[in-house]
């Protein structure tokens, strides 16, 4: 195990490059590899979508067209009409935007290199505050400002204890925004510094062996392997927090618009 | 031999838990470590950084306003579009089906109708046939006893006009070979006066 001893310096070689890197600007103010790779997925979804916009069909054609409208259909029936319901039609776009932005960003991030938008709370948390506006926004078009603020709490409790509860519930109503931002940025983040521990494992035992080539060399490099096999295993299971955190994320979405909407 | 592959897979298992954990151990040890060495690091990467907070918020912003015109109502619009071409569509082929089962039904009647009055006009028709056999053959059976039956009357007014004309020939005969016989001419009135006294004699030998 004389490979485990470079470790520590490795993984805090990666946390360091998992860092906000500055690429232009000054240190209050600077724009990072985030950014610019977010600005990368959202060109790129640009890209997805006029695409797929072009190649429409009466008769769809091809994998690229049916998978795009797959998972609109998707976030349109289950996210958008299964949990905002009756309206939903009106913030089907805003939805499949959430959707689409996230999920573009997370993929993205599986390439080894890049350094996803949602990787960073800055980015994660634009997005949750537009989300936060969004469903303010339309909660108070709704009902009006007078009873967007009451009906924060749930109606029939009793006086002292309503008062309380509204209280708890406009926390929790602000709060939403931390929740939203930090839950997709964790998971990303988390998923980016297990993915690269276990591609570091992987070359750690394995240089030795490439350095030296002798028969214990090799030897000791056979974990590499068990390594390797559990950073494939790692990636798929990444793949597909990628798809689920962005389903998650426009799903809250949805749920906060329909709780704003409707009257408790 | 089943009980001891059930065993070898589990003593696999066990074996790969094992060195699964064993080669995690290292890791947990240094996650611990470093989370307590860079706790300050760590929160740091929850405040939000302006330089990718206020381009994100643009970025989204103008995705969400280019998309919301030009992206998504197209194709949203499409899937509306072709679900209403496959309902219709399926609602036409559900209309045709229908109708042509009533068409071929309906045709089914005709052509039993059609069949059912081809049998009757061919039994009228066999029918007439029959009668008019029938009369055809009275006629022609009553015509030839009129015929007959003239041709009897025709024959026997000849047969009299014959035996009259016979008759009378026979008188002149008589009176013109008696004239000869007996040498003296008779006058005509005393010839026919001698000749009826034969004729009626003979008439009356004949009668005996």
């Amino acid at each position: 195990m004389d490979a485990l001893s470079g470790l520590n310096e490795e993984i805090s070689h990666l946390l360091n490059e998992l860092a906000s890197g500055k690429l232009a600007g000054t240190d209050a103010f600077y724009v990072s590899q985030y950014t610019f790779w977010m600005v990368i997925a959202a060109a790129l979804m640009l890209i997805v979508v006029f695409a797929a916009k072009k190649r429409l069909a009466i008769v769809p054609e091809g994998r690229f067209v049916n998978g795009v409208e797959a998972l609109v259909e998707f976030v349109r029936k289950d996210v958008g009409e299964g949990v905002v319901g009756h309206g939903a039609e009106k913030h089907l776009p805003f939805l499949l935007t959430v959707f689409f932005f996230i999920v573009i960003n997370n993929l993205l991030g599986l390439i080894p290199g890049v350094k996803p938008g949602t990787g960073t709370m800055g980015v994660t948390v634009a997005l949750a505050l537009i989300v936060f506006v969004y469903f303010n926004y339309y909660g108070i078009k709704k009902q009006g400002v007078g009873h967007y603020i009451i009906n924060i709490a749930p109606k029939g409790i009793m006086f002292p204890l309503n008062i309380l509860i509204w209280c708890i519930e406009l926390i929790s109503l602000l709060l939403r925004v931390v929740t939203l931002s930090v839950r997709l940025f964790a998971n990303m983040y988390a998923g980016h510094i297990v993915l690269g521990t276990f591609a570091l494992l992987t070359t750690l035992f394995i240089t030795p062996a490439i350095q030296q080539l002798s028969g214990a060399a090799v030897a000791g490099a056979l974990p590499a392997i068990a390594w390797m096999l559990l950073l494939v295993i790692m990636y798929a299971m990444e793949l597909l927090v990628a798809v689920i955190q962005a389903y998650v994320f426009t799903l809250l979405t949805a749920v906060y618009i329909s709780l704003a909407t409707s009257e408790h | 031999m089943n009980a001891k592959s059930v065993t070898g897979r589990k003593v696999l298992l066990v074996s790969l838990l094992a060195s699964g954990l064993t080669l995690l151990t290292p890791i947990l040890a240094f996650a611990s470590e470093e989370g307590g060495e860079s706790a300050s690091g760590g929160f740091a990467l929850l405040i939000p950084k302006m330089g990718e907070f206020i381009p994100a918020l643009i970025a989204f912003i103008v995705l969400w306003v280019i998309l919301a015109k030009f992206g998504w109502p197209a194709i949203v619009g499409m899937l509306d579009k072709r679900a209403e071409t496959i309902k219709s569509s399926l609602e036409r082929a559900e209309k045709a089906r229908i109708d042509s089962e009533y068409l071929l039904a309906e045709h089914k009647a005709q052509m039993d109708e059609t069949r059912v009055q081809a049998a009757e006009i061919i039994a009228e028709a066999k029918r007439t046939g029959e009668v008019v056999k029938a009369e055809i053959t009275a006629k022609a059976q009553e015509e030839a006893t009129d015929m007959i039956a003239k041709a009897s009357l025709a024959i026997e007014a000849e047969k009299k006009a014959a035996i009259a004309e016979l008759q009378s020939s026979v008188a002149d005969i008589s009176v013109a070979v008696a004239g000869r016989l007996i040498g003296e001419d008779l006058s005509d009135d005393a010839h026919l006066k001698l000749i009826e006294r034969y004729v009626a004699e003979a008439g009356s030998l004949d009668a005996n």
